[in-house]
């Protein structure tokens, strides 16, 4: 009881204190490794926004400014764009020890980074990736995930069709690698939660006759019996035409029609209205259109970045440059996601647990876990590779 | 050709014997509900129904009683105005504006001020009550939702959702006195003796400080069967006095908490409606109202058992509660 009475006065004192300290956050980018098709498909139409997540981490500064005058910090932000004719380790040891590293880059170029971040002992944090690969196989203790990893997505999903009594999913994917993997991650998603997976398909971008099976959305969704037909497709080719032209009269999912995000404009609850505003209008000479939210990567980097000032209580106040790999690591640390229930990192891969919306164009289905799906320790546990299952094992 | 039908039946009889028990041990009091998409207050007796339904303006939502028993204040946020309402004559008698994104209020009659949370513009701001003139805008974090006054007028607290702050000023000449850092998104703040309770919806908690100190003395968790800790949260919180009892609705784990005023311990949980969060007490304790913000409803409780006696159609999202004689 003594103990836990010095702990509330010490919290109290954080606010009394106003010791200047210095919060050090760096983006990481690498315009020069990017494909110049980024974010668009054939014919350069634009698919998805591709923006800078500078604006989400300056929101997430603004969003603190009050806590930030009120306890004495100072928030330092630096953005290194990685040039390619030199040697990365050189150009990213600038960083400050001490700060809280957002790598935005492509995914050969940033599990090069998480290494060698690894190697310099710095904190770095993945925005962008949802790879399974980058949390069950790279499993770096200073590597956190803040955005969604592709399980959560499909979990999400998966929950959603058990929950309609959509059970029987056709599943069509395209021709990459990754589209492949993450075909295999729905699979694993859709038999933990029991449905039935009625086949396994994969379209073609050919038009050539000898090929109509695998390009016709008719014929490549035809010859089967199925509730919904899940589509993957990472580049936003072909998925985009398959609604509105599958064989039987049924719902589209995944990649295309109802699809799982970590955000979306148009959720209605939790305050998430007011961010929203907020990312369109805190700054003045640059508004967005009211139609434009954060994107997933947008919102891992606000998350990111407010996981770190919702939880400064958490550490010692007294240091004069904020560290923070002791609030990542800390088991209370905690953020308020705007989405009805606080995120925090799961210990064992450093994914940050969070609800997902199920979402179409303009609104937000569910909000996912699904009723009925209970996790005995963690309400958003039952999205995500848990604790027993997870081949990552940090403590 | 009759079809006997067991089940309509047995809902017969338990509409009978659900206005019997109604008919017994209950008190007549009325109450005004302020329904946020609806655009609404409604006014319901003592038997959970609806006997007005008012159009009043574009999202109502915080609403206080006003110096006579016969008003209402309410915070209509759309429309950034606080209107006074007359439950006997049923209309508007005198507005206050503007007052942008107006989210919750309260009052101090003694020194005749009205103070308003500004939800979209980080403040909350201080009004002469009878002529409406504005005093003072007070500079909060992002997001201000709670608002309180001392009983003295000495100390002003408003909480600040995003910020996780409790921004404290000084009741007469509104200098900034300090903050109270919180847990995650401190919601609504409630006054009693010498503490102060703050409802952290993302936190699930409410947590209790000293008002002079400003330090925190206490916290209390919530654990009704069947949901995980990060369920809890948690918004109004109303104290009843009389029976040494405070009620906390705890949102999302659609349960009301029975908070033991001496140990701070969990009495009972109540289940109530979805998303539980506005409360209201009859004037003779013997009913709480809950508002139940997502199945657009309101649960009546029984306080001598403390069992629900039942759940009533409100308006579309209800927000707030006030209970007159």
């Amino acid at each position: 009881m003594k103990l836990l009475a010095l702990f509330f006065l010490l919290a109290a004192s954080v606010v009394n204190a106003a010791t200047a300290a210095t919060l050090h956050i760096a983006i990481v980018t690498a315009q020069a490794f990017e494909s110049p098709n980024r974010g668009k498909s054939f014919a350069g139409i634009q698919t998805r926004p591709e923006r800078s997540i500078q604006r989400a981490v300056e929101l997430a500064l603004f969003e603190s400014t009050t806590s930030f005058d009120a306890s004495g910090i100072d928030a330092q932000l630096k953005i290194i764009d990685l040039n390619k004719d030199r040697p990365l380790k050189e150009q990213i040891e600038q960083i400050h020890p001490e700060a809280l590293v957002l790598v935005d880059t492509p995914k050969a170029e940033f599990i090069e980074l998480a290494r060698l971040f690894h190697e310099l002992n710095r904190v770095t944090v993945n925005v962008r990736h949802s790879d399974a690969l980058l949390r069950d196989q790279l499993c770096l203790p200073t590597l956190y995930h803040t955005i969604p990893s592709d399980r959560m997505y499909f979990d999400a999903l998966s929950q959603f069709l058990i929950y309609r009594g959509w059970r029987k999913v056709l599943i069509v994917h395209g021709p990459t690698d990754n589209d492949k993997q993450r075909t295999e991650i729905l699979k694993q998603s859709l038999e933990k939660f029991g449905a039935d997976l009625s086949e396994i398909r994969e379209f073609t971008l050919s038009h050539h006759p000898d090929d109509r099976d695998k390009n016709k959305p008719e014929f490549l969704t035809g010859g089967a019996s199925y509730d919904v037909v899940a589509v993957i497709d990472s580049a936003y080719d072909f998925g985009r035409y398959i609604q509105y032209s599958t064989r039987r009269a049924r719902p589209v999912v995944g990649d295309v029609g109802l699809t799982p995000m970590g955000w979306h404009r148009t959720l209605e609850r939790y305050g998430a209205p007011q961010l929203n505003e907020r990312f369109q209008t805190f700054l003045p000479d640059q508004p967005l259109s009211a139609t434009e939210a954060l994107s997933d990567t947008e919102f891992a980097a606000w998350s990111a970045v407010k996981l770190i000032t919702n939880s400064l209580h958490v550490i010692d106040s007294t240091d004069s440059v904020i560290q923070p790999r002791h609030i990542l690591s800390h088991p209370e640390a905690q953020v308020d996601l705007y989405k009805g229930t606080r995120g925090s990192i799961r210990r064992w891969n450093h994914q940050l647990r969070q609800p997902i919306l199920l979402t179409t164009g303009d609104a937000v289905i569910a909000v996912a876990p699904m009723p009925k799906f209970l996790h005995p320790k963690h309400y958003v546990d039952t999205l995500g590779l848990d604790e027993p299952e997870s081949p990552c094992r940090m403590q | 050709m009759t079809i006997h039908h067991p089940i309509r039946q047995t809902s017969r009889l338990l509409t009978i014997l659900s206005i019997l028990t109604i008919a017994g041990p209950c008190y007549a009091f009325e109450a005004l509900i302020t329904n946020e998409r609806s655009g609404t207050v409604i006014h319901v007796d003592a038997q959970g129904q609806t006997t007005e339904v008012v159009p009043i303006c574009r999202r109502p939502r915080g609403m206080v009683r006003g110096t006579t028993t016969d008003e209402v204040l309410i915070a209509c946020s759309d429309d950034h105005k606080v209107i006074i309402y007359d439950r006997i004559k049923r209309q508007v008698t005198r507005e206050i504006t503007p007052v942008p994104g107006a989210m919750n209020l309260t009052i101090h009659p003694e020194t005749n001020r009205l103070l308003v949370t500004n939800e979209g513009a980080a403040k909350a701001s201080v009004f002469t009550l009878s002529t409406g003139e504005l005093i003072a805008a007070l500079p909060t974090g992002l997001e201000p939702d709670g608002i309180a006054i001392t009983e003295n007028g000495s100390q002003i607290f408003v909480a600040s959702e995003n910020s996780g702050l409790v921004h404290v000023f000084d009741g007469v000449t509104y200098e900034p006195r300090g903050t109270i850092a919180t847990n995650l998104r401190p919601r609504r703040i409630a006054l009693r003796n010498d503490t102060l309770w703050v409802s952290t919806e993302m936190g699930s908690r409410v947590e209790i400080f000293d008002i002079n100190t400003l330090v925190k003395i206490n916290e209390i968790l919530f654990a009704p069967k069947g949901f995980r800790p990060e369920q809890m949260t948690p918004v109004d919180i109303l104290f009843n006095d009389a029976a040494n009892e405070a009620y906390v609705a705890l949102g999302s784990a659609n349960h009301v908490a029975v908070v033991d005023l001496n140990t701070l311990a969990i009495n009972k949980y109540i289940l109530v409606g979805r998303r539980a969060w506005g409360l209201g007490l009859s004037p003779d304790q013997s009913t709480l109202i809950v508002l139940n913000g997502l199945s657009d409803d309101f649960t009546l409780i029984d306080l001598a058992t403390k069992r629900p006696r039942l759940t009533k159609r409100a308006g579309l999202i209800p927000h707030s509660i006030e209970v007159f004689e």
